[in-house]
């Protein structure tokens, strides 16, 4: 093992920072070239893919994925094998609350903030609880949760019909456009902007990704390290019922299943985005393109008339050549 | 940190047989309870028919709950689970034809190896391409759900008449007498469970059966003694593709129809079940037969809380919070348990 | 004769583990290895079963050129090793660890009687009365090994190498297997022996080798010369340089900075108490692993299981908590600098301000600037070779890597240094800058710094008294004169005492 250990250094230190330059935005190029090709693959086997108001309609349309990747994102880059599978059912969740207490008057919408706030945080906090200070896997706790989280959702609905209206601001950010651009791209670029300044710039950031690059180093400088895993995943559940608000604005109506299938894409993702799902990374505007990547892998498919089948499929593929891209540990022992 | 947090881990070590026992007990026990309230709540419940109804409610969950158990056991763990059974049960019902009583064996050997496919695969990412289990798994569970969906995009499809031997043999047709003759005695769904019990005994005398804990325990020792990790990896997923194919047959002899979407809530009971049984999730520790006492206790408990006369809405958050509360609560007891223990010892 | 090696070398990243090593073994004799801490001893050990690929060098086994890729291939062709670091399966019972990966088949299953057999006969030699229907986590550490040895033993092997097998063993066991080696010597098993009991080579041993170095620099048979204990002593410490005694004539002003009382922790820290003076440089000595990591990583707050009195400055602390001992300033630079001390993948500028984080008054952003300014001066100060402050730490060399764990500590006013072996795998340049540095640092600031080094040379060079360490203990203090290589030596190996009992 030293030696191996010892190789690598000297392979590390040989390369010159220009490869590593190279490196670093290797992903990147490839995301871009993955999303060009797909373009290109529709626009060859599908007629009229690749046209400004497709692009528009795209980007639109991965915002959604883009944000609940940031959830995941923050929970991968804590570290410890983290992932949320909650964030989709909280988002539900929080929408259906809300169009009751918004009643489509603007006025409500400081309380149905409060509220989101409030019930996403709820859900983070009981996550990062088992997960940091019971110390269950991240995977099994979320996914219970989701459970939880889609009971909750089945009593609340059960026997009646959802009721409420998102607050007209909300629909203007989530569903219609200044010019040609949608309103939910400002609220992504305003979104992507805020989390790199605090993934960067604060000292919290940088407690994040020092959890996630090497928990021994960072416990020995004195970071709470259960504490700083835990809050991920607060903020995971916070920005996820913040979306659920989004979602209803752009839907109009709140329903039953409304943010529950944003769960697969947004790990997709991230893993897309070439972002280290072993933790201490986190570069959201790689996320974003692996967002409009999939975005558009589903348009393709919808175009060909494969419907549901073939997204889930061609995520998972997507998904699973990935990881054998970036994750798999074929070192030789 | 593994580090600094293994050395407090040989100082527990010692006490370790205590603890392996009286989890083991306490399980047993808690299933006893949980068998008792649900014998008092429950008039009927040592009728015959409440004891068919009962079995067929359970067995698929202990199938599902022992393939998992020999996942886990050599270190991984499988969120596919679920997809993979929804998987099967389309590929059964797709090949199978009502008036063609011989396409059932098609279905079966055609099924059988796509059983087969799914864990070679989901073997080959975790054993040979060393991807964490439960992302891998994660990934392929959607593979498995879009191949599902594709077959049978709403639930539906057709079997063969006979196919109901595995559900309830009296109204299976063209069935010979004896096959009948057995299924009056012991339900096939009693069967299908005892097959697994058989093959996991079997297995558990060989090379690989061990070496699943050898795997599971220590993944570098046991490869430092020159056993193909990858390989037996591997072979756990396959046999757990195994269960999950005979809780198939089970599904669609009961239901008659594929179904995209049924296997999905399984995964996750199936692996609280597991754990409520004693097996640690760590891996390498805990017989796979604990997972069946594990599905039973989970089964009870779902039982005894809808005698409450809880409203059907309830029953996925009811669920939800048994299996978390569950988990977290086996976890937690083992803790305190070694905790109690290391400090008797010294 | 069994094994000859010649002429083997090996380098780790740079710095060289063996330079020359050459070794005989006889058909049905014990060799027995010996020398100081990196002497290559160990690296030659695991060149023979593989673990190692040698840079260069040959190994006639059985009077053929041999070259394992992994101890497996080893075994099979007749020799075993029994590793120090154990490799056993803890979830499985004592036979089936012993028999793993070589279990024969009966029918479909497995043949377990006579792998129990087997296991009995070997285990009834070792330690009587062991239960071989245990599993192996329910052992005593002791016990473990002696496992490990019979796995090896099991397989049946024309030479057995044992690494430091006895070090977790008590002295009836050490009996045991002393004699169960005799026996399989006298059916012709060649074994390669390596302690760091003095008393063990004597009595065990045919022949010993000696390492310093890097390289075999004598080779004793007892049956022709004898057993010398002080020649063998003189030949692991080399020509020592015994008489060159300068007094650091520094005067250490009688105030304690840091007391401890009754720390225990495991099996790893005795018992141990000490006080550390304010501008004194206190050594740990040892021979590696008697627990000098882990006294530096507790006194750094690393194991919440601890138990000790500490008083700082007569303040009472409690050093559960890492974020405790940085509040204080008792502040470590880690053994294992790549995996405690640095993040690999990011920059030296982020790497040097990330301990800050664990003060408590920070403003909301970081103020880039003002950092990035400070960084670049622990750049200057410690002269740290890197492109800019933005160069991964990762591409650095180890020397540069050492500098920059140190340099994350310099913002602070340290109370305490705690060094563990920062010397190692740091090239010259590097680590006479990082002395050089410290030394100033200690004589301006008048900073307390305790220091572990594996090489007697640093111990001598900088501190001002030594405290040697066996086995989780504090077993000697030396000072002033005594501070020499001969005495931190033989207090290591603790001769003296061990003589006596053996």
């Amino acid at each position: 093992m030293d030696t191996m250990k010892n190789l690598n250094d000297m392979s590390i230190a040989q390369k010159g920072s220009l490869s590593v330059m190279i490196d670093k935005h290797k992903k990147t190029i490839v995301a871009f070239l993955l999303i060009i090709f797909l373009f290109i693959l529709g626009e060859v086997i599908v007629s009229d893919f690749l046209s400004v108001g497709q692009v528009l309609l795209t980007i639109k349309l991965s915002s959604f994925i883009a944000l609940f990747a940031l959830c995941q994102m923050i929970v991968i880059a804590a570290g410890g094998g983290g992932l949320d599978l909650s964030v989709g059912f909280t988002a539900t969740l929080t929408a259906i609350l809300t169009a009751v207490i918004m009643d489509g008057k603007n006025e409500n919408l400081l309380l149905a903030i409060l509220v989101a706030l409030a019930i996403g945080a709820a859900v983070g906090l009981a996550n990062g609880t088992l997960v940091s200070y019971v110390k269950l896997p991240p995977l099994v706790v979320t996914m219970a949760m989701a459970s939880i989280i889609q009971g909750i959702i089945n009593v609340y609905t059960a026997g009646k019909s959802i009721t409420g209206k998102p607050a007209p601001i909300l629909q203007t950010l989530a569903a219609q456009s200044t010019g040609v651009f949608p309103n939910i791209l400002f609220v992504l670029i305003f979104m992507a902007v805020v989390v790199m300044i605090i993934l960067n710039k604060t000292r919290w950031g940088l407690k994040l990704f020092g959890v996630g690059t090497n928990e021994t180093n960072a416990y020995l400088s004195g970071v709470d390290v259960k504490t700083v895993r835990m809050v991920a995943f607060v903020i995971s559940g916070a920005v996820a019922g913040l979306i659920g608000l989004l979602l209803i604005g752009n839907m109009g109506t709140a329903f039953k299943d409304m943010g529950s299938s944003y769960v697969m894409p947004s790990i997709a993702a991230v893993v897309v985005g070439g972002v280290s799902l072993a933790g201490g990374e986190g570069n959201y505007f790689r996320v974003i393109l692996g967002s409009i990547f999939l975005q558009t892998l589903t348009n393709l498919l919808v175009a060909l008339g494969w419907g549901d089948a073939g997204k889930w499929l061609g995520f998972g593929i997507v998904l699973f050549v990935l990881l054998i891209a970036y994750v798999s540990d074929r070192r030789k022992r | 940190m593994s580090k600094i947090t293994n050395v407090s881990i040989d100082s527990i070590g010692s006490s370790m047989k205590k603890i392996g026992l009286k989890q083991e007990v306490s399980s047993i026990m808690i299933l006893l309870v949980m068998f008792t309230i649900t014998a008092i709540l429950q008039d009927n419940f040592f009728e015959p028919n409440s004891v068919v109804r009962n079995i067929n409610a359970f067995a698929p969950l202990i199938l599902l709950a022992m393939g998992q158990a020999v996942v886990i056991i050599s270190g991984g763990l499988d969120l596919s689970a679920g997809a993979a059974l929804s998987l099967l049960t389309c590929v059964l019902t797709y090949v199978m034809k009502q008036d063609d009583p011989i396409t059932g064996v098609y279905a079966i050997v055609i099924a059988f190896a796509v059983a087969v496919l799914i864990g070679v695969i989901n073997g080959i990412g975790i054993g040979y391409l060393r991807i964490p289990p439960v992302i891998l798994t994660f990934a392929t569970s959607y593979i498995w759900l879009g191949a599902a969906l594709f077959i049978r995009p709403t639930p539906g499809g057709e079997t063969v008449k006979w196919f109901k031997v595995f559900y309830d043999t009296k109204s299976a047709e063209g069935v010979p007498a004896f096959v009948k003759a057995i299924g009056s005695v012991f339900q096939p769904a009693l069967v299908l469970v005892l097959v697994g019990c058989l093959i996991w005994y079997v297995i558990s005398k060989t090379k690989i059966g061990r070496y699943i804990y050898a795997v599971g325990s220590s993944n570098d020792s046991a490869y430092a003694t020159g056993i193909n990790t990858a390989k037996v990896q591997m072979m756990a997923c396959i046999i757990n593709s195994v269960f999950i194919f005979l809780a198939a047959l089970f599904f669609v002899g009961q239901n008659q129809s594929g179904d995209a979407r049924m296997g999905d809530p399984m995964t996750l009971k199936a692996i609280a079940a597991v754990v409520v049984g004693g097996i640690a999730l760590t891996g390498g520790r805990g017989s796979v037969y604990l997972a069946i006492v594990g599905a039973l206790i989970l089964s009870f408990v779902n039982k005894i809380i809808f005698f409450a006369d809880i409203p059907n809405a309830y029953q996925t958050l009811v669920s939800g919070l048994i299996i978390i509360v569950a988990i977290a609560g086996s976890v937690a007891y083992s803790y305190i348990n070694k905790k109690a223990v290391g400090k008797e010892s010294k | 004769m069994i094994l000859e090696v010649k002429g083997v070398r090996k380098c780790f990243g740079g710095v060289v583990a063996l330079s020359d090593g050459n070794l005989v073994c006889r058909l049905g004799k014990i060799t027995g290895l010996l020398g100081a801490n990196g002497s290559g001893k160990s690296t030659i050990s695991k060149i023979i079963t593989g673990v190692y690929n040698a840079d260069c060098g040959e190994i006639n086994y059985n009077g053929q050129c041999v070259k394992y890729k992994n101890p497996n291939e080893a075994r099979l062709d007749g020799i075993a090793m029994v590793f120090q670091n154990l490799s056993l399966i803890p979830d499985l019972t004592v036979w089936q660890n012993i028999v793993l990966g070589a279990e024969q088949k009966k029918g479909i299953g497995l043949d377990n009687k006579s792998a129990k057999e087997i296991s009995e006969k070997i285990i009834n030699k070792l330690h009587p009365g062991l239960d071989i229907n245990k599993k192996v986590n329910q052992l005593n550490p002791g016990e473990m090994q002696i496992v490990e040895i019979a796995k090896a033993i099991s397989a049946e092997p024309r030479l057995l190498i044992l690494d430091e097998p006895t070090a977790a063993l008590e002295q009836a066991q050490v009996k045991n297997l002393f004699q169960y080696m005799r026996e399989l010597a006298n059916q012709g098993v060649s074994m390669i022996f390596t302690s760091h009991r003095m008393w063990e080579v004597m009595e065990i041993c045919d022949d010993v080798i000696i390492f310093r170095n890097g390289e075999n620099v004598a080779s004793i048979d007892f049956a022709e010369e004898g057993k010398d204990a002080d020649k063998i002593i003189s030949y692991i410490t080399g020509d020592a340089k015994k008489s060159e005694c300068e007094i650091v004539d520094r005067e250490i002003s009688g105030e304690a900075v840091l007391s401890i009382k009754g720390m225990n922790y495991g099996k790893h820290l005795r018992d141990i108490s000490f006080e550390l003076k304010k501008g004194e440089v206190l050594g740990i000595g040892g021979l590696a692993g008697q627990g000098q990591n882990e006294l530096l990583l507790a006194l750094a707050g690393a194991y919440p299981d601890m138990k000790c009195e500490a008083e700082i400055n007569g303040r009472k602390i409690k050093l559960t908590k890492p974020v405790n001992a940085v509040r204080n300033s008792i502040l470590l630079v880690p053994g294992d600098r790549q995996l405690e001390g640095l993040f690999l993948k990011d920059s030296v500028y982020k790497n040097t301000i990330f301990p800050k984080l664990a003060l408590k008054r920070q403003p909301l952003f970081i103020p880039s600037k003002k950092y990035r300014m400070e960084c670049e001066n622990i750049v200057k100060t410690l002269s740290i070779k890197t492109h800019t402050i933005d160069t991964p730490v990762g591409t650095l060399s180890g020397g540069n890597q050492q500098k920059v764990v140190v340099g994350k500590w310099l913002s602070f006013d340290i109370n305490v240094l705690l060094l563990a072996d920062p010397a190692k795998g740091v090239d010259i340049g590097a680590k006479r800058d990082l002395y050089q540095y410290i030394v100033d640092m200690v004589k301006e600031k008048n900073t307390s710094v305790i220091l572990y080094a594996s090489d007697c040379e640093e111990l001598i060079q900088y501190c001002d008294r030594v405290l040697i360490m066996y086995e989780g203990q504090i077993v000697d203090s030396l000072e002033g004169c005594n501070i020499n290589e001969d005495e931190i030596i033989s207090a290591s190996m603790c001769v003296k005492r061990t003589m006596e009992v053996g």
